[in-house]
């Protein structure tokens, strides 16, 4: 049951992918009589893909780097650090959680047209990293109190600096946590859909879910196979990173959501 | 004489230290590191996520009376104008199905799913691979798979009607049926985060509650209804906050699936705020329906969060 909820729509998917246009209605049975790559080969022979692609790579990265950057920092002194004020600023990092894409689509569209950030990979970028650091810092920081305090301070006792400490020793131990909001981080990059679609106007800085949104409304008749196979090319290099470090995703998705 | 000062400031110190023992020790001379660290974070989420709110909220109390003309104060004119509108009603009724719809089949699909991977095997691990895959998949790729999968004339599910004698509907173009794959598809997209919630529960859940309920005679529905299922409450409660807050904001499926159609059989508040905004340019008007989706949202979190905390006085 389980395995046919979530593999029926991907094989359906990859089945229509491997069919011409004309297949699709004549042929319809799960393994095509006549498998073709043309869906494919149309694809990745179009700009719009290429131009999107590198988009989502560039926005996705940009996404990851940023948001590890700031989080690992502020997690830390969160951790490690009783300072004035830590509570309140803490709250004022985690509370925003709570704040939908939906509700600040239409104000980002506003300020982004009025600071005249419409249409840049680094505006994606930058919001995206936004939303992602409330969610992203909970998780570090509690990944960086189960490192024992006890390390740090001997480290300290043998004369290593806060930078030495942070560099030879909390960064090598939290490498899995790191791992893990790295991949958070640029899959909500990569598939992120409604805010690329008000904050770009322009096809060259689309990323990937918009052109494929795209895709299904300029033709008059659907062109399933492309979309398809659109649709897989997308996902596929994604499915191959995730099957590699599925442990780290999975307890980071549960601790992320669990608080 | 100053043989005791020294003892004083001795003492004062042993003090300070006591009662900040990191910031003493690891921190050093560096009081400003916590700052320095936390500050650039915290800039960036109020200026991407608090600041657009409040502005947003701000924004829904003005309106343009026409393209190009300058905004003025109306107080809560565009709200009383939604409340007026027949149309508002309708889509609230709309988001009301749609959210109802993903929560009960999200909760049961997820129930049922946890539970059978609470049982397989060691073997079977890669299943919970497998439950994980739609979380990698963007909302537009998930429609276009279910458009796919429910299309009217080729689809696999009409396919399989047919063989039962069924003739399946073309249920993206019909208005009784659209509402129906919307809900599936959404839920579809956040099932693997339920499933992970209840599975986590699950796992916490003492055996011996289980054992002892078995020993009492308790078998298979009746030990999940009045043992498993009160023991999970905590989590059944977090991922039907969660589920709530993700349909009733949920753009993306209803967009890339119906765009609202048949006939506005699938347009909910999230649809008409982007249509307010993006089609029709009316933003003042568009922030008013976005800052009622984020009050009603609250509400409905507390709903649950209330209800939750009376059935675990109950068990």
């Amino acid at each position: 049951m389980l395995l046919i909820w979530t593999v029926a729509p991907f094989l359906v998917t990859i089945s229509v992918s491997f069919k011409d246009r004309a297949a699709v209605f004549a042929d319809p049975s799960l393994i095509p009589s006549s498998p073709r790559l043309d869906a494919y080969r149309e694809v990745l022979s179009s700009e719009s893909f290429a131009t999107s692609l590198v988009n989502s790579i560039i926005v996705g990265l940009g996404t990851t780097l940023l948001t590890v950057a700031l989080a690992i920092p502020a997690a830390y002194a969160f951790a490690r650090f009783r300072f004035q004020g830590r509570h309140l600023l803490l709250l004022a990092t985690l509370l925003p959680r709570l704040v939908p894409g939906l509700g600040i689509m239409v104000p980002l569209y506003r300020l982004a047209v009025t600071f005249g950030l419409l249409d840049k990979r680094l505006t994606l970028i930058v919001i995206y990293t936004g939303m992602l650091l409330p969610l992203v810092v909970w998780l570090m920081v509690g990944f960086f109190q189960s490192i024992p305090r006890e390390i740090e301070e001997a480290a300290n006792v043998d004369g290593a600096t806060l930078w030495h400490r942070l560099r030879y020793i909390v960064a090598p131990m939290s490498a899995p946590a790191i791992i893990t909001v790295g991949v958070l981080a640029f899959r909500e990059a990569w598939n992120e859909f409604t805010l690329v679609l008000v904050l770009t106007t322009n096809p060259a800085t689309r990323t990937l879910p918009y052109e494929l949104y795209l895709m299904q409304g300029i033709e008059g008749i659907a062109n399933f196979p492309g979309e398809a196979a659109f649709t897989l090319l997308t996902v596929v290099p994604f499915v191959l990173i995730y099957s590699r470090i599925e442990r780290y995703v999975v307890a980071g998705v549960v601790t992320g959501a669990g608080k | 004489m100053r043989q005791g000062r020294r003892s004083t400031r001795g003492r004062r110190w042993f003090r300070a230290r006591e009662r900040d023992p990191e910031e003493q020790y690891l921190l050093g001379s560096h009081k400003s590191v916590p700052y320095l660290f936390s500050l650039p974070s915290i800039a960036l989420i109020v200026a991407v996520l608090g600041y657009p709110v409040l502005y947003g909220v701000w924004q829904s109390l003005y309106r343009r009376p026409r393209l190009g003309a300058a905004e003025e104060w109306v107080g809560l004119q565009n709200y009383l104008d939604l409340f007026d509108s027949t149309e508002f009603w309708r889509s609230l009724g709309r988001t009301g199905v749609f959210v109802a719809g993903a929560l009960i089949l999200g909760t049961v699909l997820g129930l049922f799913f946890a539970f059978a991977l609470y049982r397989v095997s060691e073997r079977f691990r890669f299943l919970r691979a497998v439950t994980v895959a739609p979380y990698i998949i963007s909302n537009v790729a998930a429609a276009v798979m279910f458009r796919i999968l429910f299309n009217g004339q080729f689809g696999l599910i009409n396919q399989a009607l047919a063989r039962m004698g069924i003739d399946g509907p073309s249920w993206l173009a019909s208005p009784d049926w659209a509402m129906f794959v919307v809900i599936v598809t959404q839920v579809w997209t956040d099932l693997p985060l339920t499933i992970l919630l209840l599975l986590g529960g699950l796992m916490t859940i003492d055996k011996s509650y289980l054992d002892a309920a078995l020993v009492d005679g308790a078998t298979g529905w009746s030990r999940a209804r009045r043992v498993t299922i009160p023991l999970l409450a905590p989590q059944i409660l977090i991922s039907t906050i969660w589920l709530s807050y993700s349909t009733l904001t949920s753009l993306g499926v209803v967009l890339a699936l119906t765009g609202g159609g048949p006939l506005r059989a699938t347009q909910t508040l999230a649809m008409d705020m982007y249509e307010m905004a993006f089609r029709h340019l009316k933003f003042n008007e568009a922030l008013a329906i976005a800052t009622l989706i984020l009050l009603i949202n609250a509400l409905l979190t507390l709903g649950y969060v209330a209800i939750g905390r009376r059935h675990e006085y109950q068990q």
